[in-house]
């Protein structure tokens, strides 16, 4: 009891420098957000009068609505389609013998190496000669495609795992491999699948640079495409909406992730040691 | 791992279980399980790559046509251009800088979160937080506090008396690129102690005690036991954030988009520019190429370092 609470203060002591480091931006955001648009660029801490009508104001202001969408529905159908070919390939990486799983590894981890940036002009003219370019769809399949290297490795190794006894004491029982799958494997691979999930998501809701290049109008921005296009070469910015915005964008994830945040462990866990 | 025990299931299947559909079919099924994530991945990565090593070998308009073989002309004009080479060192210093920084903060850390303390569950959120905001996001706010005249960086600095006066951050490469590599540390903490704690969870709680009750003392306990444990999982964490760190972008094209005049520009960010600005898509596509070849050097350095640690065990 005694050790715990001297324990405890030791701990907080050597966090606490970077626990303020990482709280800062959260506060600005939060300062700035609440300030009425003749006090934002004076740099003094407490607003005076605090604007939560900022929050709605914003909304408009900064075309947050359709962004939002556009996130969810880019995030959300790179997901779908990075984990559904995903599955499928790491089951047959951890469960099947056969001739080329090393290449296929390779070729995976070269995926993997490559970041968009490094081949974004050649995606660009890719989308471009698809008659893609400035369409959300162009963003879901390259997200989705720079998204299976990670998800099927995360998902191979946690696949490993899970004794092949249980599955085949369902063969023996005449299921067949398909039906064995569904009812015996599917369901105890599930957290591995969340947690692949929740990393594809989140990938695809922060990525910059592609939906920088590949989206041109306002209507297909994404949100960090379109809070950076509040920022960026304008004479006068309205800081209170921006980071109203920034705001009301992170609180959603910072949830997710507060909540999730001991199965994103475990799924390392399992995940990391192979 | 999983490799071992494969042909193990493989040799004794034929004689144990019966034969049926699963066995022969094995292959074919397999094949039929990957080819959708290989189709996929080849479209999005290996065309776009077979485009930008011929477009790296040519003479290229701004507008992406090719206008005839030119050979190495690209790399050439590269090697030339001081604004690239000293672009290169940067991008060494802002990769190991944010690495480094990310290990040296997150191993601590991890290890402290790793203990049973009041208040751990919130203390475990706080480092977690930046992992929850776009990086992008991250940055327009940095921006933003770290704005001379109205930033609140100053105000803060200067109310806890370690400033005096306003100091203009992205004015120049000064001050502007260290503190660009620490955000590239914050951003990369989570991460990189999600990773520390998931090793810390496996090991073994009783070894300590074993430890403690031969005399080891607590730097004794973490140099012999926690370290070497922990060594597969730095690894992990040193080779991800390294490809990471390498291509990210955001950090500076939000704070600086690499000005003034080109002084915090790593090599993304040149890409960026020389593409999308500059319209020099020949010398684009060799930056590409040779960033290409800096990470399959550094992958296969990685692939050797697990193969040969994994030898012995």
């Amino acid at each position: 009891m005694n050790t715990k609470l001297r324990r405890t203060l030791v701990a907080w002591a050597l966090m606490g420098p970077i626990t303020v480091v990482i709280l800062f931006p959260f506060a600005v955001m939060l300062v700035t957000a609440l300030k009425p648009a003749d006090e934002v660029l004076q740099p003094h801490w407490w607003p005076r009068s605090p604007q939560w009508s900022n929050f709605v104001a914003m909304w408009d202001a900064t075309n947050f609505g359709p962004a939002l969408f556009n996130s969810l529905v880019v995030s959300g159908f790179s997901t779908l389609i990075a984990v559904a070919v995903s599955i499928p390939a790491a089951y047959a990486l951890a469960r099947m013998p056969f001739r080329g799983k090393g290449a296929f590894r390779q070729f995976l981890l070269i995926s993997q190496m490559l970041s968009p940036i490094v081949l974004v002009l050649g995606l660009f003219q890719l989308v471009v000669s698809l008659g893609l370019l400035d369409t959300r769809l162009s963003i879901v399949l390259v997200y989705a495609a720079f998204a299976i290297a990670f998800a099927t490795w995360l998902l191979q190794s946690y696949f490993a795992t899970i004794p092949r006894d249980l599955e085949e004491a369902a063969w023996v029982e005449g299921a067949s491999r398909a039906k064995a799958v569904r009812t015996v494997f599917l369901p105890l691979a599930l957290p591995a699948v969340a947690v692949t999930c929740i990393f594809t998501f989140v990938q695809a809701w922060n990525e910059f640079v592609l939906a920088l290049t590949l989206l041109r109008s306002t209507e297909s921005y994404t949100l960090p495409i379109q809070i950076f296009s509040l920022v960026a070469g304008r004479y006068t910015i309205e800081w209170h909406y921006v980071m109203a915005a920034a705001l009301v964008a992170t609180i959603p994830v910072a949830i997710v992730f507060a909540a999730m945040q001991r199965h994103l462990v475990r799924g390392l866990a399992a995940g990391a040691v192979k | 791992m999983n490799q071992g025990s494969a042909p193990r299931a493989a040799a004794v299947s034929p004689a144990a279980a019966p034969p049926r559909r699963a066995r022969p079919l094995g292959g074919a099924v397999a094949y039929l399980l990957i080819l959708p994530a290989f189709l996929l991945a080849a479209l999005i990565v290996l065309w776009p790559l077979a485009t930008i090593t011929n477009i790296s070998l040519h003479d290229v308009n701004r507008f992406g046509q090719l206008r005839g073989y030119s050979g190495l002309a690209n790399f050439a004009d590269l090697w030339r251009d001081p604004d690239f080479i000293a672009t290169l060192w940067r991008t060494a210093v802002w990769t190991i800088g944010v690495v480094g920084g990310t290990l040296i903060l997150s191993i601590p850390v991890a290890l402290v979160l790793n203990r049973d303390f009041y208040g751990r569950g919130l203390a475990r959120i706080i480092i977690m937080l930046p992992w929850s905001v776009s990086v992008t996001m991250t940055a327009v706010v940095w921006r933003w506090a770290l704005n001379g005249e109205s930033g609140l960086l100053n105000s803060a600095l200067r109310a806890v008396g370690v400033l005096d006066h306003n100091v203009v951050w992205l004015a120049s490469a000064a001050t502007a690129f260290p503190v660009q590599i620490g955000i590239g540390i914050l951003v990369s903490i989570p991460f990189t102690v999600t990773v520390f704690l998931a090793g810390l969870s496996s090991v073994p709680e009783d070894i300590y005690e074993a430890a403690a009750l031969e005399g080891a003392s607590g730097w004794q306990q973490f140099r012999s036991l926690t370290l070497p444990m922990l060594r597969p999982f730095i690894t992990l964490a040193v080779v991800l954030n390294v490809i990471y760190v390498f291509n990210s972008f955001p950090i500076i094209w939000v704070l600086t988009q690499g000005g003034p005049a080109n002084s915090t520009d790593i090599l993304v960010t040149y890409l960026y520019k020389l593409a999308f600005r500059f319209g020099q898509m020949g010398q684009a596509a060799g930056v590409s190429i040779i960033m290409f070849a800096i990470l399959l050097a550094f992958t296969l350095l990685y692939v050797r370092l697990v193969s040969r640690t994994e030898t012995p065990t």
